[in-house]
């Protein structure tokens, strides 16, 4: 059954074609990757599904739901998080605010109230961002200001904060950017268990190409905004067009 | 594991330091004749305190410039001095009705907030204490028009809170409720969604903050605090002037909470308690001592320190009171470093 | 032992603090008296000045011995014009510095903020420094405790309004008031004299600041008034009459005392010729017998000359009422026996305020003005007083 469907979509701004007739289906259980060059639009894709940018053209249904009429902050209510490709977090907050901050929709004003007079809620309330800062294996740093707190640690407070809303379906843009091989290999295996332990359909846009064919159960090729070739990793990897825009990018850089 | 996470906000020390706010004007008095002076002084900067958290909810935490804060302040007086005065409603009901009204008067004030941004938000509210001053003058059958208004005494549950130093106590109390709330608003997840907005709308929308209903209710809280404030400020001073609350003052507790530390709640504690000695106790103190030494036209030292503390800040903030909006919004990304300029 | 020792040390220091002075400020050699000034906010040429002039009649007094042997000392606070910071200097002088009473503070807003204090402490005021005829409302708080000298803006205008409609019965008045306290205290004359003549004045208001009054010209223009009273301060009506005079309307201008200033017949040049102005006292430069022993002391004491003028001379008046009323406290001076001895003025003759009188109903002072009006350029009196 297939979860997301996006279909011909066109996003322009004032000139730039940021997707041209962008059309594909993420099923439910699936590891999707998007990749293609810089500024090809992939970023730009996300927005589109968060709400962030508006599509000129095109539809995007999830689950039934048109998700062109909804706004940003009332995506995560139909289950779908992202995490951004730029750290987007609170540096004053500690590590477990930062988490708390994505349960933002589960927590009641009653929570919120009761959390004020019982410590055993604060408790029950901090259990829920401890239960996944420990899945990530970050739940020791959580008493401590983000600020400072290494890249890779970040990174990861930003895929909780993604995961405590408990969604059906997440979009994490470069989760892997900017991480040694170590982390790298660290952020493939929670993306893995992402979808087989949480059971969460997972969007990913992604450069390190490794990584990207050890995970993916579905891989899409943007570039300049248009599908350059879509399907298995195995397919995509040898696609005459693919390895064109992928040699000649290595070759330049 | 979980026991002991609050351990950083050191809640041990906080009794002691509530005891001693309460002790201080026993010693204050045992300590010099002069003591209802200074507690007048710290009455002034009991109020602004109550003020000045709710300001930092406002512009510390969410970001949201305000120079209207002496205009809310007003409001909060002139109503509180209306309603017990003039309708002959209880000053308890008084304290509860009229920073409900301020909060709805912050309301309105957040919704160019949705729109505009920093700078231009601090011009708007700041035209907004124009208009409000124009328009207590233009009441002038409920506010005593220019001329000010006469404000009764506080009578709490049947004992009237007579001068100082009943003010004193009357003050603190609420000024310390003040801080606790305004800290369990930040510590919670209101807390949390403001400093999303103001580090991160796109994290705010993603995690399901609405950014309008968040900033309107930033401002319907501080306009709370300040009403608050304005209440105590009424019945305490027992007489309100449009005089009191120039844009002056609005830009004073910009710079209370900016000395304090933008976006933590003792911070503005503190801003407030050094601005307010600073300019009514230290600097009349240094002068006093410095006039033996040279001759001083009175007033001139006065202009001077406050001149080096402004200069001060110029150094630091070379922008002036834009940088000092800038500072608000980047000081948490710059500090220590920025990740943004670091990882992209 | 020890704790002893500093808990009875403690206790000895809460029983000083309950013994206080009989008399706060008055000491066998010295009356200590508080002044609060604008000295750094909008107004800070006048606070320079004002304590320049009462100190120059307080130099005079304690060289000659000073008041029932005790030499007069003033203390100047600021306030900047700031209510706030009125009160905050209003009890630092009585609470720290322990006055004997204040003296000659300016400002409406910021006589009416320090109120509370004064009636808290039962510290008398002696001649504030402003007009507004709020200050001698004996219903108000601590009123019985505020001594005052100007002739109110609501007396002024009545007498403004008398004048005119003496001198022209079909008279017809407009007003051109600052929208404000002042104005406020302006409107209110006016209204009662409206309703002694039943007449109705034709009102325009203008903000404080303003620099274009053309709408209220050409509004007075409409009405057809003959006779406009301004209730501005120097700038207005400088600016009123050239406008007027550019529009081609003349009628007869009047002001309320603060445009009772030289700079008006200097700026207004042929437009402001023949405007008359009331004012509370005497000219600085006339012949009033004080006005000639100032410029004598002036010269005496070598007072700069920038000093010298109208507002320097109004320090000097008040501090003169001031000191009348500290003779007449008598030799064991309390703050009581100084509201008995003013009270005791009865058409007091200062020498440049109207004959002063108070009572127990009555702490107005005065209720006349002279009225000066400006001719060739020059501001020459023209009546006696007139109340
Ligand atoms: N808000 C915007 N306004 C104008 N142009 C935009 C905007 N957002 C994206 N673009 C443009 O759209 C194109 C696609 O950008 P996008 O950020 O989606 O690329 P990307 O595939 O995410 O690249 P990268 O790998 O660098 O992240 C770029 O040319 C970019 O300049
Ligand atoms: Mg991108």
């Amino acid at each position: 059954m297939s979860d997301l469907q996006i279909q011909n979509l066109h996003m322009h701004f004032s000139g730039v074609r940021a997707l041209d007739d962008v059309s594909f289906e993420v099923n439910e259980g699936e590891i999707f990757s998007l990749i293609g060059p810089n500024g090809s639009g992939k970023s730009t894709l996300f927005n589109c599904i968060n709400g962030f940018c508006k599509p000129q053209q095109g539809s995007m249904i999830y689950n039934n739901i048109n998700l062109k009429t909804i706004k940003p902050h009332e995506i995560v209510k139909e289950g779908i998080s992202r995490t951004f490709q730029n750290l987007q977090n609170v540096p004053y907050m500690t590590l477990l605010e930062n988490v708390l901050l994505g349960a933002h929709r589960r927590l009641t004003i009653q929570d919120t109230i009761n959390r004020w007079f019982s410590q055993k809620e604060r408790e029950r309330e901090e259990a829920l961002a401890l239960e996944i800062m420990d899945f990530l294996g970050i739940a020791n740093f959580e008493k401590k200001y983000l600020s400072g707190q290494p890249y890779g640690i970040q990174k990861l407070v930003e895929i909780a904060r993604a995961l405590i809303c408990k969604p059906k379906l997440i979009l994490m843009d470069e989760p892997a950017a900017g991480m040694n091989d170590q982390e790298t290999l660290e952020i493939a295996k929670i993306i893995s268990e992402i979808r087989d332990v949480l059971g969460i359909t997972v969007l990913v846009v992604e450069h390190d190409m490794k990584l990207v064919m050890s995970i993916s159960d579905q891989i899409c090729v943007l570039d300049s905004g248009k599908i350059l070739a879509m399907g298995k990793p195995d397919e995509v990897k040898n696609d005459p067009d693919v390895i064109k825009v992928f040699l000649g990018d290595e070759a330049h850089a | 594991m979980i026991k002991g996470r609050y351990d950083d906000e050191n809640l041990k020390w906080i009794p002691v330091l509530i005891i001693a706010v309460y002790l201080f004007p026993f010693l204050l008095k045992s300590a010099t004749f002069s003591y209802k002076y200074y507690l007048y002084i710290f009455n002034i900067a009991g109020v602004y305190i109550i003020l000045t958290v709710g300001l930092d909810i406002l512009s510390g935490f969410t970001g949201l410039m305000s120079l209207g804060h002496a205009a809310f302040l007003a409001i909060g007086a002139y109503t509180s001095a209306i309603l017990v005065d003039q309708i002959g409603l209880p000053f308890e009901l008084s304290l509860i009705i009229t920073p409900i009204i301020v909060g709805i008067c912050g309301f309105v004030i957040g919704f160019p907030a949705l729109r505009i941004e920093g700078m231009y938000l601090g011009l708007t509210t700041m035209g907004f204490g124009f208009i409000v001053k124009r328009l207590i003058i233009a009441f002038r059958e409920w506010t005593g028009g220019a001329g000010g208004l006469h404000v009764s005494k506080a009578t709490f549950f049947g004992y009237t809170i007579r001068n100082d130093w009943d003010n004193y106590f009357m003050i603190y109390t609420f000024a310390i409720l003040a801080i606790i709330i305004a800290r369990r608003i930040v510590k919670s997840k209101l807390g949390r969604a403001f400093m999303a907005i103001r580090d991160s709308e796109q994290a705010a929308q993603a995690s399901g903050i609405n950014l309008a209903k968040y900033k309107m209710m930033s401002f319907f809280i501080s306009g709370m605090f300040a009403g608050f404030a304005g209440v105590l400020f009424a019945h305490t001073n027992h007489f309100i002037s449009t005089d009191h609350f120039d844009i002056l003052l609005s830009i004073f507790f910009i710079v209370m909470v900016l000395v304090g530390g933008v976006g933590s709640i003792y911070g503005a504690v503190l801003g407030t308690l050094f601005i307010v000695l600073m300019e009514n106790m230290f600097i009349p103190l240094f002068e006093d001592g410095m006039s033996q030494f040279v001759h001083l036209e009175a007033g001139e030292f006065q202009v001077f320190i406050f001149g080096l503390i402004m200069l001060l800040f110029i150094i630091f903030q070379p922008q002036g009171l834009y940088g000092m909006w800038l500072k608000m919004r980047i000081y948490w990304k710059i500090f220590p470093f920025n990740p943004k300029k670091r990882f992209t | 032992m020890k704790k002893m020792t500093v808990m009875i040390s403690i206790l000895l220091l809460f029983i000083a603090c309950g013994k206080q002075a009989p008399t706060p400020g008055v000491t066998d050699t010295e009356i200590l008296i508080g002044n609060i000034q604008d000295l750094s906010g909008p107004m800070k040429e006048l606070g320079a000045v004002l304590p320049a002039g009462s100190n120059l009649y307080f130099q005079y007094i304690n060289e000659q011995g000073g008041v029932h042997g005790r030499q007069i000392k003033m203390i100047v606070e600021d306030h900047q014009y700031n209510p706030q910071k009125a009160v905050v200097a209003a009890k630092k002088l009585i609470e720290k510095d322990q006055v004997f009473c204040l003296y000659h503070v300016i400002g409406t807003s910021t006589c009416e903020a320090i109120r509370p204090i004064l009636a808290e402490t039962k510290t008398p005021l002696i001649a504030p420094a402003t007009q507004s005829g709020t200050m001698s409302d004996l219903s108000r708080t601590a009123g019985d405790l505020i001594f005052h000298t100007d002739t109110g803006y609501d007396k002024q205008t009545n007498i403004l309004i008398d004048y005119i409609l003496n001198n022209d019965s079909n008279a017809k008045i407009g007003l051109i008031y600052q929208d404000d306290d002042y104005g406020e205290n302006v409107l209110k004359g006016a209204g009662e004299a409206e309703s002694r003549h039943s007449i109705s004045v034709q009102k325009e208001a203008f903000q404080r600041g303003a620099t274009d009054f053309t709408g209220q010209v050409g509004n007075l223009i409409k009405g057809s008034a003959t006779h406009v009273i301004i209730a501005g301060v120097v700038k207005e009506p400088i600016i009123v009459m050239k406008t007027a005079s550019a529009m081609g309307f003349s009628p007869q201008f009047f002001g309320t005392s603060p445009t009772m200033d030289h700079r008006v017949a200097l700026a207004a040049g042929p437009a402001g010729e023949g405007f008359i102005a009331a004012n509370f006292a005497d000219l600085w430069n006339s012949d009033a017998s004080e006005a000639v022993h100032y410029r004598e002391l002036c010269d005496k004491y070598e007072v700069p000359e920038a000093y010298m003028g109208m507002y320097h001379f109004y320090g000097y008046i008040t501090a003169k009422v001031l000191v009348e009323g500290l003779e007449r406290a008598g030799k064991n001076p309390t703050r009581n026996r100084l509201i008995n001895g003013m009270e005791t003025l009865k058409k007091w003759d200062s020498g440049a305020f109207p004959p002063i009188t108070y009572n127990s109903n009555d702490h107005a002072g005065t209720e006349s003005v002279i009225l000066v009006q400006i001719k060739d350029g020059v501001q020459t009196v023209i009546t006696d007083w007139i109340d």
